[in-house]
């Protein structure tokens, strides 16, 4: 998936679009409600925020190492590993595996980096139906659409759009237009795919080295479903999913679930290793994991290492200020909000996507919810010091910022400019605030800026030390 | 080169010299180190109890008898409230199938829309109030997610107290096909986040807690 560049476009788009913001603010809502109080209720989550920082961390500074030991120990639970690269290679190994098994139908059950390396449409193009088997991930095949949420990835269609997907969709359409009847709806559609596919696919949470398991949480139970009746059972990954051992997947999956739902366990926590054992009433044939790297190694070495420890929660997109006004489709890569704003330049190239680290309004409130401390403002400052070195920031504001770089640097231009743009300023004033301002109206077109003081902070810190002597 | 070798050998550009993996594993198990200092308290001082208020407020009803002679009863009690037919599905088990199920018909193999099926679970964890369940010869897995109604044996015995304690006893030698914790019935909150069960697995999950030691 790659990014547009017309973010402010796709951006200006959504903002418009009063439909998309009632969905957005009912699940978004939900989950910062939910996540608030299951914080609440874990008086240890900091220091358990503190452990799985120092758990990811660890991981990171041994991948090499924790990478060699899960491959062999998923080996020899019979599991054929795979490596990719990038997005390309890890597309043609699972291509290739679906080719040789001779697959029509595949089920998925939602993963995140199956999006990223674009798993769908390599799918579709060699010829094999793709079934999506998560409910939104469901919604949105059948509306033709990628995720907007790495959590809820229909999240931006409301239930009244479900139902009109549905009743297109399915045979026979659904009885009624509520949530549940249309889940049963899906649940017997689906139901039938379940069980007559040739290949399932699903990804992983996380890699557990010393059992050489993969680890998936679901609250549907369509991991299991994908999974067990298949001939062979696929898994891509990415290679920053590994953990030390079983204990130290649950110390992460205490913070994953609160964060991502509010939730203290999901209903499914399922743990893969290797394909079935001799006598095993059911279970694949074959199973493969494809380790994939598309740009992690990068990451790695630069100083976006810290996003490594992204356990993809989502919690930074619930609370930040802009997904909630936007949605995820305006951000137009893979991965949507504070996260995304890392991530698609990594992913995607910075000069496709330097709106992204721009479209930020330095709250700090993901930093604030991320369970394992990642300081997505500063790495988003990181890729705009980027932009800004690599010379990718449009002319116009280069010189403005250039011009005013020119006063900061000479205290008495500066304070002469601010003595002679105060009063005109003021001007434009009425009540309190300046409702229009020339050479503003981008900031303007949306809110009031506060009517500045007659005089400047250092004229009158100049006044009050004069009336103390 | 493989994507093997350019993916390690990028790694370990970055990284620069490795340590020695027993140091690792020691530095991974301190992480590790106190764990009481990181995880929840138990909602209540017995294993059961804990386990019972845990599940509960997931949705997962409850029925807590003596003995497994006892389960037969409890079957017959969870079918007929529920409006649900004597044949249920239930799983290969010889201490299942030792039972004496005079008045019901269970039976072994699972249909794709099954109503009710039967099985045990490998443990309880009080936490979390889940269950569970290992894959093998007589587990097949497909038995906890295609009925709508999932019937889970579970003795007191095997209850663990925290999720530590049932990963203390998964090694790459003991690790099934299979391991699932089952927190609850199944659901989903895709549209508009509201709550629905029964999205693809069971809309009922029910417990017969079982006293007698095993």
């Amino acid at each position: 998936m790659s990014a547009l560049p017309d973010f402010k476009n796709r951006a200006r788009a959504a903002l418009a679009d009063p439909v998309l913001k009632v969905a957005i603010d009912r699940t978004t809502g939900n989950a910062e409600r939910k996540r608030a109080a299951a914080v609440a209720a874990f008086p240890e989550f900091e220091a358990a925020r503190a452990r799985g920082k120092a758990i990811k961390d660890h991981v990171t500074a041994h991948l090499d190492h924790y990478l060699e030991l899960f491959e062999r120990n998923a080996t020899a639970r019979g599991a054929q590993v795979h490596w990719a690269a990038d997005d390309a290679e890890a597309r043609a190994i699972v291509t290739r595996i679906c080719l040789a098994a001779d697959a029509k139908l595949v089920t998925r059950a939602k993963s995140m980096l199956g999006e990223e390396i674009g798993l769908p449409h390599a799918l579709a193009d060699a010829g094999i139906e793709r079934v999506e088997t998560d409910l939104a991930e469901h919604i949105i095949q059948l509306a033709g659409e990628a995720p907007s949420h790495i959590i809820w990835p229909a999240m931006h269609r409301t239930r009244e759009q479900v139902a009109e997907l549905f009743k297109a969709g399915h045979q026979p359409p659904p009885a009624a237009e509520d949530p549940a009847t249309m889940v049963q709806s899906a649940r017997r559609v689906l139901r039938q795919k379940f069980l007559s596919a040739d290949i399932g696919i699903s990804g992983a949470n996380f890699l557990v080295a010393d059992t050489g398991a993969t680890c998936t949480v679901t609250n549907e139970g369509n991991a299991e479903l994908t999974t067990t009746p298949p001939r062979i059972h696929i898994v891509t990954a990415g290679i920053e999913k590994l953990v030390p051992s079983t204990a130290h997947a649950f110390a992460l999956l205490r913070l994953l679930v609160r964060s991502a739902t509010g939730g203290e366990m999901t209903q499914y926590t399922t743990f893969h290793a290797g394909p079935g054992r001799p006598g095993d009433a059911d279970g694949p044939e074959e199973m493969h994991i494809v380790l994939v790297d598309n740009g992690r190694t990068k990451m790695l070495a630069n100083e976006f290492r810290e996003m490594l420890r992204c356990i993809r929660c989502g919690a930074c997109m619930n609370h930040c200020v802009v997904y909630r006004q936007i949605g995820g489709h305006a951000y137009g890569g893979t991965y949507p909000g504070p996260m995304g704003s890392v991530l698609t330049p990594v992913l995607d190239g910075l000069a496709a996507s330097r709106d992204l680290p721009n479209a930020c309004t330095m709250n700090g409130r993901c930093a604030e919810v991320c369970p394992v401390g990642i300081p997505l403002p500063t790495l988003l400052r990181a890729w705009r010091r980027r932009s800004w070195r690599e010379g990718l920031e449009p002319g116009s504001l280069r010189a403005g910022i250039g011009i005013w770089a020119q006063l900061a640097r000479r205290p008495r231009l500066y304070r002469l400019a601010t003595r002679i743009g105060l009063p005109l300023m003021r001007l434009f004033g009425k009540g309190g605030w300046i409702a229009r301002l020339p050479l503003a109206g981008g900031w303007t077109a949306h809110r009031d800026l506060p009517r500045p003081p007659a005089r400047s902070f250092m004229d009158q810190y100049r006044a009050r030390q004069k009336g103390r002597k | 080169m493989t994507a093997r070798t350019r993916i390690l050998s990028a790694i370990r550009t970055a990284l620069g010299p490795g340590k020695p993996p027993a140091q690792i594993a020691a530095e991974a198990a301190a992480l590790l180190d106190d764990p009481d200092a990181a995880r929840p308290r138990l909602a209540a001082p017995s294993l059961p109890d804990a386990f019972a208020q845990k599940a509960t407020a997931l949705g997962t009803s409850i029925d807590r008898v003596a003995s497994l002679a006892e389960v037969p009863r409890a079957m017959a009690r969870y079918l007929d409230a529920h409006g649900l037919p004597p044949r249920f599905a239930m799983q290969p088990a010889p201490e299942l199938a030792a039972l004496d199920w005079s008045g019901l018909a269970p039976y072994p193999g699972i249909a794709p829309d099954e109503p009710a099926a039967l099985g045990l679970a490998l443990h309880g964890i009080a936490e979390s109030g889940s269950l569970v369940i290992h894959s093998g010869p007589e587990n097949p897995i497909l038995m906890a997610f295609l009925p709508l109604h999932h019937v889970v044996l579970l003795r007191e015995a095997t209850l663990l107290p925290y999720l530590e304690d049932y990963a203390a006893r998964l090694s790459a030698e003991t690790v099934p096909r299979n391991a699932i914790l089952i927190t609850g019935p199944s659901g989903t909150t895709d549209i508009e986040g509201s709550y629905v069960r029964g999205a693809h697995g069971p809309g009922f999950l029910h417990v017969i807690l079982i006293a007698e030691p095993g």
